[in-house]
């Protein structure tokens, strides 16, 4: 609980602290904030009583297990990733950028929460909190009318998801007198053939879908991301897409179990789907943060793998991924973010040139997309294969498994085509028109690097980082 | 349908020859007691919430009117649930698992609150001159 509190009372601080920072110090509140999250951060490892590893409070509402910790810990990172993209955006923002930096560390409060949710109440109040915030987030940039189109677009569906969570939520409790998750997860065999409780589980999946943008729940995710503001966006692909599948998976292996064991075959067709669905939509986009929208419908079809295996190498695998997928994603909006600060628009040949203009930007992006492809020295080739792995030891209990392994394979491969034409724009696209250097600044410098540190730690040495990761997974275990 | 069963429908009838009695006496009452009173263009308009009846269907109005609604109603939610609290408080002081924390997480709820409202001044969301 310590650490929620302390991120909202940054957050707080932030807040009020725009009223005494005159106008040119206003840069120095984000690096605080970064500074105050990184210290957190520093502490969850130390294991200061900040991050234990067991115990309970709001009577079981909110539960501290490893799951929990790593969540956090994974939130924090990316937080602290994104403050730093929000730093270098703040001269476009016109509206308060202070209120931008609160309003991202209350994102976070809010994700914090949801990875110790352990109740329907909490996991409510909590998605809200991610939802509300990022409401404002999206339309930030007040003047721009594409900021405004995405942040409405992201409202209307947003509630309309909401409502179907909520509805869910209230035939759960009304057929089972259970929110709590552990409670529920006694009683739901005997639930398990009652149509109410199952179409009340099945809302509430409605619900996480939207927000892990999941095939059908996905139509947002383009428009959205296209015009949000970059490093809304990076926190929305990274933070909000995390936090629906911590939820997700707390909800199918730990409230309803049994339920989900039935289930197989439909999370085997969402994640295929999803997967089909993102890598093709994302082949004709020329539109850098639409092609990475969809690419981000296919990451959480990739996921999705993780959660249809129903095995516990299947959830720790997912959390490995959502690591690598952390440090790549943030890598590739940052680059984004710095190319196209000074641009109105943010098309694949902004980056003409780029390996001229700024080596280590060029260096950095070629690394994302070789990533989030899945070629093999960085992070993204690992956890797709250890993704296809849990797939596949399933197989022989269900041959869907097979089918669906095939169909994320050939989604890797379509893939393959859409992220390198982004390095080919940058390096083999003839008229660059702008070829003035672009220069970065030290703190952004720092986050690059951590971010191409990131990717090839978890690509060459991924045993302690699935080690930290089984060891989440284990919670579902017991 | 059995007696008692429409029996229970019986404060619903109360209600609606109650409304409707309200309704009949006030207009009646009008009547005779407003020709008495002096008669204005205002007063012969018809009643629209203070605005204008006549006229484009979407006027404009100031912003302002929208801020105020929002702060209001997050400063009601307040009270929503100062309640409970202030009836809860007496047995959570007595029980000893609670007793520490029950003025401590209102107090800091009221802080976050408090530093809401300090923003909202700060930001001139109650100046109405400008």
């Amino acid at each position: 609980m310590t650490l929620e509190v302390c991120v909202m009372a940054l957050g707080v601080v932030l807040m009020l602290a725009d009223f005494w920072l005159p106008a040119d110090r206003k840069k120095f509140a984000g690096y605080a904030a970064v500074a105050a999250l990184a210290g957190l951060l520093f502490l969850s490892f130390g294991g200061c009583g900040c991050c234990s590893l067991s115990g309970t409070a709001f009577n079981g509402m909110f539960v501290e297990d490893g799951l929990a910790v790593f969540f956090k810990r994974f939130f924090l990172i990316a937080a602290i990733l994104v403050l730093f993209m929000a730093v270098e955006f703040s001269d476009r923002i016109a509206g308060g950028v202070s209120e931008y930096y609160s309003l991202i560390v209350f994102a976070l409060s809010g994700m914090l929460f949801a990875a110790s949710a352990n109740d329907f109440t909490m996991l409510f109040v909590s998605i809200e909190l991610i939802t509300i915030t990022f409401y404002i987030l999206t339309s930030f940039q007040r003047g721009r009318l594409v900021s405004l189109e995405a942040g409405v677009k992201y409202l209307i569906l947003g509630a309309l998801s909401s409502s179907f969570l909520v509805f869910g939520i209230a035939l759960v409790w009304g057929t089972t007198g259970k929110l709590n998750f552990n409670e529920l997860a006694a009683v739901a065999a005997q639930f398990e053939s009652n149509k109410i409780f199952l179409i009340g589980v099945l809302f509430i999946l409605v619900g996480l879908g939207f927000k892990i943008a999941a095939f059908p729940f996905q139509i947002w995710a383009p428009d959205v991301y296209q015009g949000a503001p970059t490093p809304t966006t990076a926190f929305l692909a990274v933070g909000s897409k995390a936090a629906g599948f911590v939820l997700l998976l707390r909800v199918l292996f730990t409230a309803v179990p049994t339920v989900t064991a039935h289930w197989a075959n439909l999370l085997i067709v969402i994640s295929g789907i999803t997967i089909l669905y993102g890598n093709l939509c994302a082949l004709p986009q020329r539109n850098l943060k639409r092609l990475l929208g969809y690419s981000s419908i296919a990451h959480a079809g990739y996921l999705l793998l993780g959660v249809a295996a129903l095995s516990t190498s299947g959830q720790s695998a997912l959390l490995y991924y959502l690591a690598g997928y952390l440090f790549t994603v943030c890598a590739a909006f940052t680059v984004i973010c710095l190319v196209t600060r000074h641009l109105d628009n943010d098309d694949l040949s902004a980056l003409a040139g780029l390996n001229r203009r700024s080596p280590l930007l060029a260096a950095t992006m070629t690394l994302a997309m070789v990533s989030l492809a899945g070629i093999p020295p960085l992070a993204g080739f690992f956890g797709k294969f250890l993704l296809l792995k849990s797939v596949l030891e399933q197989g022989a209990a269900n041959p869907g498994y097979y089918c669906l392994a095939f169909t994320a394979l050939a989604g890797v491969v379509i893939s393959f085509y859409y992220y390198f034409g982004v390095i080919r724009a940058i390096y083999w696209s003839k008229a660059a028109a702008d070829v003035s250097p672009i220069s970065l600044s030290g703190p952004i410098k720092v986050a690059l690097w951590i971010c191409i540190a990131g990717m090839f730690w978890l690509g060459l040495f991924p045993s302690k980082a699935l080690n930290l990761a089984t060891e989440a997974a284990s919670v579902f275990a017991k | 349908m059995e007696q008692s069963q429409l029996m229970q429908y019986l404060p619903v009838l109360m209600l609606i020859v109650v409304a409707i009695g309200f309704a009949a006496g006030t207009l009646t009452i009008s009547v005779f007691l407003g020709q008495s009173a002096k008669r204005t263009k205002a007063k012969d308009m018809a009643y629209e919430c203070g605005a204008n009846p006549i006229g484009e269907n979407t006027p404009r109005f100031s912003i302002k009117f929208h801020l105020v609604a929002m702060l209001f109603i997050l400063f009601d939610i307040e009270v929503v649930f100062l309640y409970p609290w202030a009836v809860v408080y007496r047995d959570m002081l007595a029980d000893h698992a609670t007793r520490n924390l029950i003025l401590g997480s209102m107090i800091s709820f009221m802080f976050i609150l408090f530093a809401g409202y300090l923003y909202a001044l700060k930001k001139k969301a109650f100046d109405w001159k400008n």
